[in-house]
């Protein structure tokens, strides 16, 4: 990729976030222009946390079609989200507080990655795509009890958890938005370090063995980063499923090279842009008729099909 | 099996007649006790009816769909026939609320039989490294689908009813409101007929045609079926997952994939377990119901999980 075109989507974020907390604003910079910068804070740190964990995923898989949401995270959070509904009812607001409620999402995601692959790799088998077949199968499994949770709750629960299952950008204070910029930093500076690792991982298992990579190691470990990336942006802005797939297969076709050290800035800049897109489309062209979650989904998962559709090689 | 399934099946209805809130013994049948006959007109046999014809539609669309795409873990939900079904309803349901079932069905029928035909040509244009791929792809593409659906009924504000119809439950299941179960029938008829035809399917494209049938017409037809039973079924109880997954793969561990000769197995295994699942769905929590989407999904998950961690180990 020439340096040109990596400048030319910073310079697109930037004008963005500059029109996203500028135009309509009125420059009240009592209320509107801070509300609004918190905002852009929480899109910038859920963006970085989806492109870098779809890229990586997608490299760990070796595959340009997957996003980390098989894995089923997603799923463990929107039933833990309908059952304190479902329980505690509008109470578990108040009794969380402010950060309990995120800092036990992202607890439990852990929590259910660690015991997934404690219990996968526990002996030799090795094989990521075991893996994926069992996230599904559980995914599968998870979102039906998710539903039955949904059916028991009063119309007004169910529209407070709906805030939770839709991405959006306002639920986050200030606070939350510091620690999760700490997660995030540490995780990201704790990657940099394994950045041409994941390249040899790109050549394939066998390739990446016989160059001398630690695979399981590896793996686990690059597993488990990317579970506390999802954790952190699900617990911030909520599910965003398809969206790891668009932003890494633009980050791969901007970049025109597959070197982690490219791809994963622009995937950044990409999924940034792409939520501050979809904000204010939801702000200035809907009037609120429709959520980021739902939009970003609509527009990834058409990518997707097309993506299917029209590229004829290999998956 | 020429034994034992038959009878587990037929031991398994018994059972299911006679569970339920209302008490009836076996007493009360003999003397011809009306209000024991009613319960057992008005409820116990539809229900009977509905469960055992839905555990055999869902498993024999399990068998055509993977027959049809060729791996062992497609079904109606991994492949978006069950979404696009639920998008058919929203859609008939917010442009002609006052139409009934029949056209609600229709609906569902359309989308579910356009998203399988999508879904099957884009699976025959990819190359797949792995067989585990293609569920995965299904899965996404449903998940597609179901955003489409949340679109559109986000901007109606029927969200929470949506996810009512999806989950199969069979406490709804009276006389008067299951009759279109009996559309299954027929699905089951033609592909007892069609049973050896679906079998050459699976070989592939290429034998298939050299063996002189036309794939394009028996696909369809497979995928016709399947829309069929996926749509009624979404109609009369809601989804059910697992079943088109987990009983093909089971039968074919033990009596591998001619159809002509698994299909009898299929459908009997098939209705055995969604019965069983019934009936422990209705014991649970006596005298109330668990819905069946739940029991299934957690008995389905835990079998498929043996069948790949076995598969996987040999």
């Amino acid at each position: 990729m020439t340096v040109k075109t990596r400048h030319t989507v910073w310079v697109a974020v930037v004008a963005l976030a500059l029109a996203f907390v500028f135009v309509r604003s009125g420059f009240d910079f009592e209320y509107v222009i801070p509300k609004r910068l918190e905002r852009l804070a929480t899109m910038v740190i859920g963006g970085i946390c989806v492109a870098w964990s779809a890229i990586t995923f997608q490299s760990l898989t070796g595959n340009r079609i997957l996003t980390p949401a098989i894995m089923g995270y997603e799923a463990v959070y929107l039933l833990f989200q309908a059952l304190l509904m479902l329980m505690l009812g509008t109470r578990s607001l108040m009794l969380l507080g402010e950060h309990g409620n995120a800092a036990l999402s992202i607890l439990l995601m852990l929590g259910y990655s660690w015991t997934l692959h404690r219990w996968l790799f526990r002996d030799d088998r090795d094989n990521v795509y075991f893996l994926l077949l069992v996230g599904l199968v559980l995914t599968m499994v998870i979102t039906t009890f998710t539903q039955f949770v949904q059916l028991k709750m009063n119309p007004g629960e169910f529209s407070i958890l709906m805030g939770y299952s839709q991405a959006t950008f306002g639920n986050a204070s200030a606070t939350q938005l510091l620690y999760a910029t700490l997660i995030v930093a540490t995780i990201c500076l704790a990657g940099l370090k394994s950045l041409p690792m994941l390249d040899v991982l790109l050549l394939g298992r066998e390739q990446a063995i016989s160059l001398g990579v630690d695979y399981r190691r590896c793996v686990q470990r690059q597993l488990l980063l990317i579970a506390a990336l999802v954790a952190v942006s699900t617990s911030l802005l909520g599910p965003t499923a398809f969206m790891g797939i668009f932003v890494a297969n633009t980050a791969y076709a901007l970049a025109g090279t597959y070197r982690h050290q490219v791809t994963l800035p622009v995937g950044c800049a990409i999924a940034i842009a792409l939520f501050i897109l979809a904000q204010l489309l939801v702000e200035h062209l809907f009037n609120y008729k429709t959520t980021v979650g739902i939009l970003v989904n609509l527009v990834c998962g058409a990518y997707f099909l097309s993506l299917m559709v029209r590229t004829r090689g290999t998956a | 099996m020429r034994v034992y399934l038959p009878c587990l099946f037929v031991l398994l209805c018994g059972i299911s007649l006679l569970v339920g809130a209302r008490q009836m013994s076996g007493y009360q049948l003999i003397t011809l006790s009306d209000d024991a006959w009613l319960t057992l007109t008005a409820s116990r046999l539809p229900r009977l009816i509905t469960v055992s014809l839905t555990g055999v539609g869902l498993s024999i669309c399990g068998v055509i769909l993977q027959h049809i795409v060729r791996n062992k873990f497609v079904e109606p939900a991994t492949s978006g026939g069950l979404d696009a079904a639920k998008l058919g309803i929203l859609v008939s349901l917010t442009l002609m609320p006052t139409a009934g079932a029949g056209s609600r069905m229709l609906a569902a029928l359309l989308f579910c039989f356009a998203a399988n035909v999508v879904f099957i040509t884009i699976v025959r244009r990819i190359k797949f490294t792995n067989t585990v791929l293609i569920p995965v792809i299904g899965l996404m593409y449903g998940g597609m689908l179901s955003a489409l659906a949340e679109f559109y009924a986000y901007r109606h504000n029927i969200l929470q009813s949506m996810q009512g119809w999806l989950l199969g439950d069979f406490s709804k299941i009276v006389q008067g409101h299951y009759e279109i179960i009996y559309l299954i029938l027929p699905v089951i008829v033609l592909t007892y007929l069609y049973a050896h035809r679906f079998t050459v399917l699976g070989m592939g494209e290429d034998i298939a045609t050299s063996l002189g049938m036309n794939y394009l017409v028996t696909s369809t037809l497979g995928l016709m079926l399947v829309a069929i039973t996926v749509s009624v079924t979404v109609i009369a109880v809601g989804a059910i997952p697992f079943v088109g997954l987990v009983i093909p793969n089971l039968v074919a561990l033990y009596y591998g994939d001619n159809l002509t000769r698994t299909l009898p197995a299929v459908a009997l295994s098939g209705a055995s377990l969604l019965l069983a699942c019934d009936i422990v769905g209705r014991l649970l929590l006596y005298p109330f119901e668990v819905p069946i989407g739940l029991t299934t999904a957690c008995v389905g998950g835990i079998l498929f999980m043996v069948l790949i961690v076995g598969r996987t180990q040999r």
